[in-house]
């Protein structure tokens, strides 16, 4: 049997997320219902995802630059998701692990610079 | 593990890298009329990181190699010796291209830029002793390639390219990946060296599929039978400077890959993995001959013709000997240079207005109007053919002679077969530039890089080719040694 109990730590942690999402959630309808600004419209009802109606025909056009700025945000997403272990196990990979992400931090930076000159970045 | 010797055996990917990032700069600043400034200082990347290539070939102290990063890359004769293919194929492709987009196409400095981060991916590919590596070279080359494959943006045929280039490429490398993680689960490591030992006697189901997965993924990177289907399709809308690119250097690139995970990860499990490679083999070598027979267009053609060759090169692979790994790398020396060739004097057909020229029946008499061109062509396509004494004969020679070495006779047979039905439509191609009526289309300049090019392969596959049998002979054995070595 795997000892569950060091695992207690992120348990409370997940509960308390629980708790204060649902709070977020909760309180401000309870709130709005018992002072009165309880109004809701057909657009306050309405689903809301990424400024898109949600159902509709998905082979609707939208303008290619979304594609461009979505791909954008994977590259410089995923730099974060590489910082997060590296920053923690920097104790193990030690200067040679340091170095090695200055390099690629540095290699991001101009791949940056390139799709700021070129012009990715500005929407018009 | 010693950093600045690690850096110091992988400097053809680190110069052709920082390279890269200087030609990125330059490209984001210089803008369109950048353009040629920076295929040349491609060309002098690519010029550069042979230097270094072959300055470790030659140097005594790394006779034996030598490893780096712990064991997740190695520098020895067998990647140096592809490496120099690679580059020297990048070089030969990059200087015929700006000419092609002369007419009304965009030419983007972009174009060499990927050209060189393309090779040092196919660099990491040849080097990588480690699954990891691999995958990280394999990306970083397939990502650039479907890039250049749709580069004409304004032209249907290349987007399709691009596209299906870009899902089938994506789906290839989901199974490569699949297999992969089987492979580390039932190995327990992702290092070739860790990998062979561990896959010794009797291979589990399991590990069996994980080999098979990572085999089909690698058999889609070189276009063997039966993951061929994108290639004519990727071929014939990919801008020619592309399809140039893409029959030449990454077919070394995966090739080479493919022998050293076999020869050196999977070496113990021969049987299982030969059984897919003989099939391959085969199979490509029939389909390639057969599917080229029907085709109208050249640049459909070759690449039916790049598929019958990847089958003669595989059969070299089949026979899991050191002999068969040399022979197969002589092929591949020659093959490099026959495609490269057939490839440059297809860019070079164009009619009056500099349009390019890619039917076959606008090259009828093609040998009044042209006739140094459909001289070259000819020779092409004879070499192709393995007709003596043009040197395509000696590619096809040294890897049947492994096949009946290894026992394999039944293999060599079938292959000169094959290789008699694929002389059919290259010499159809000889017989409509010298014989039929002439359809004076191609009438068109040239410029002195395709001359040169074009010269220079076509005296590689000339009967002068077999000067350098003796060196290159002697290289390629050194090459197939140093993968045999490891164990």
């Amino acid at each position: 049997m795997v000892d569950l109990s060091q695992y207690l730590p992120i348990l409370i942690f997940l509960a308390i997320a629980l708790a204060m999402s649902a709070a977020f959630v909760f309180l401000p309808m309870g709130v709005s219902r018992l002072t009165g600004t309880h109004n809701p419209t057909a657009n306050k009802l309405t689903e809301y995802e990424c400024g898109f109606p949600a159902f509709e025909d998905s082979r609707s056009q939208f303008d290619v630059r979304f594609y461009l700025v979505a791909i954008l945000f994977i590259i410089f997403d995923l730099e974060a998701a590489f910082l997060f272990p590296w920053a923690v196990s920097l104790d193990l990979t030690g200067w040679a692990g340091w170095v090695t992400m200055m390099i690629f931090l540095f290699e991001l930076i101009i791949g940056f610079a390139y799709a700021w000159k070129t012009g990715a970045l500005e929407w018009e | 593990m010693d950093y600045a010797n690690s850096l110091y055996l992988t400097g053809p990917e680190v110069f052709l890298s920082v390279s890269g990032l200087i030609l990125t700069l330059i490209a984001a600043w210089g803008g369109q009329k950048a353009a040629r400034l920076s295929t040349i200082l491609a060309v002098g990347a690519l010029v550069g990181a042979s230097i270094i290539t072959a300055a470790f070939l030659i140097n005594p102290a790394f006779e034996q190699g030598g490893d780096a990063f712990g064991g997740l890359y190695r520098m020895d004769a067998f990647g140096s010796v592809s490496k120099l293919l690679i580059y020297l194929a990048g070089i030969g492709c990059l200087i015929v291209t700006p000419r092609f987009f002369d007419k009304g196409l965009e030419y983007r400095p972009e174009y060499p830029l990927l050209v060189v981060f393309a090779s040092v991916g196919m660099g990491m590919m040849v080097s990588a002793t480690d699954l990891m590596t691999l995958y990280i070279g394999l990306e970083l080359s397939s990502l650039s390639s479907y890039v250049l494959a749709s580069f004409t943006r304004s032209d249907d045929r290349s987007a399709e390219a691009g596209l299906k280039y870009f899902v089938l490429g994506a789906l290839a490398s989901g199974i490569l990946l699949y297999g992969m993680s089987l492979v580390y689960g039932f190995s327990g490591s992702t290092s070739y060296l860790a990998i062979r030992p561990a896959f010794e006697g009797t291979l589990g189901t399991g590990a069996l599929f994980g080999v098979i997965f990572v085999l089909a993924g690698l058999a889609f990177k070189i276009s063997a039978v039966p993951f061929h289907m994108w290639t004519p399709d990727v071929y014939e809308g990919a801008p020619t400077p592309v399809t140039t690119f893409f029959s030449t250097a990454p077919k070394v690139a995966a090739i080479a890959m493919t022998a050293r995970i076999t020869l050196d990860a999977f070496g113990n499990q021969a049987d299982a993995w030969r059984q897919v490679i003989i099939f391959a083999a085969l199979a490509s070598v029939v389909v390639g001959a057969l599917g080229a027979i029907g085709q109208s267009n050249i640049k459909r053609l070759l690449a039916y013709s790049s598929i019958n060759n990847v089958g003669f090169i595989l059969i070299g692979l089949a026979t899991g000997t050191a002999a068969g790994a040399s022979a197969m790398l002589v092929y591949l020396a020659i093959y490099v240079a026959m495609s490269l060739g057939s490839f440059v004097a297809v860019l070079m057909l164009r009619d009056k207005d500099g349009n390019q020229v890619e039917n076959m029946a606008d090259i009828a008499g093609l040998s009044r109007a042209k006739p140094m061109i459909a001289l070259c062509l000819a020779a092409m396509m004879l070499s192709l053919a393995g007709i003596p004494p043009l040197y395509g004969f000696w590619g096809k020679f040294v890897v049947f002679q492994a096949a009946v070495e290894a026992d394999m006779v039944v293999l060599a047979a079938i292959g000169i077969a094959a290789s008699v039905i694929g002389a059919f439509y290259y010499l159809k191609i000889v017989k409509i530039m010298y014989f039929d009526e002439p359809a004076n289309v191609v009438t068109g300049k040239n410029d002195l890089a395709h001359w040169t090019v074009l010269a220079v392969t076509a005296i590689f596959v000339s009967p002068l080719g077999y000067l350098l049998t003796i060196p290159m002979g002697a290289l390629a054995d050194r090459a197939a040694a140093a993968l045999f070595a490891v164990v």
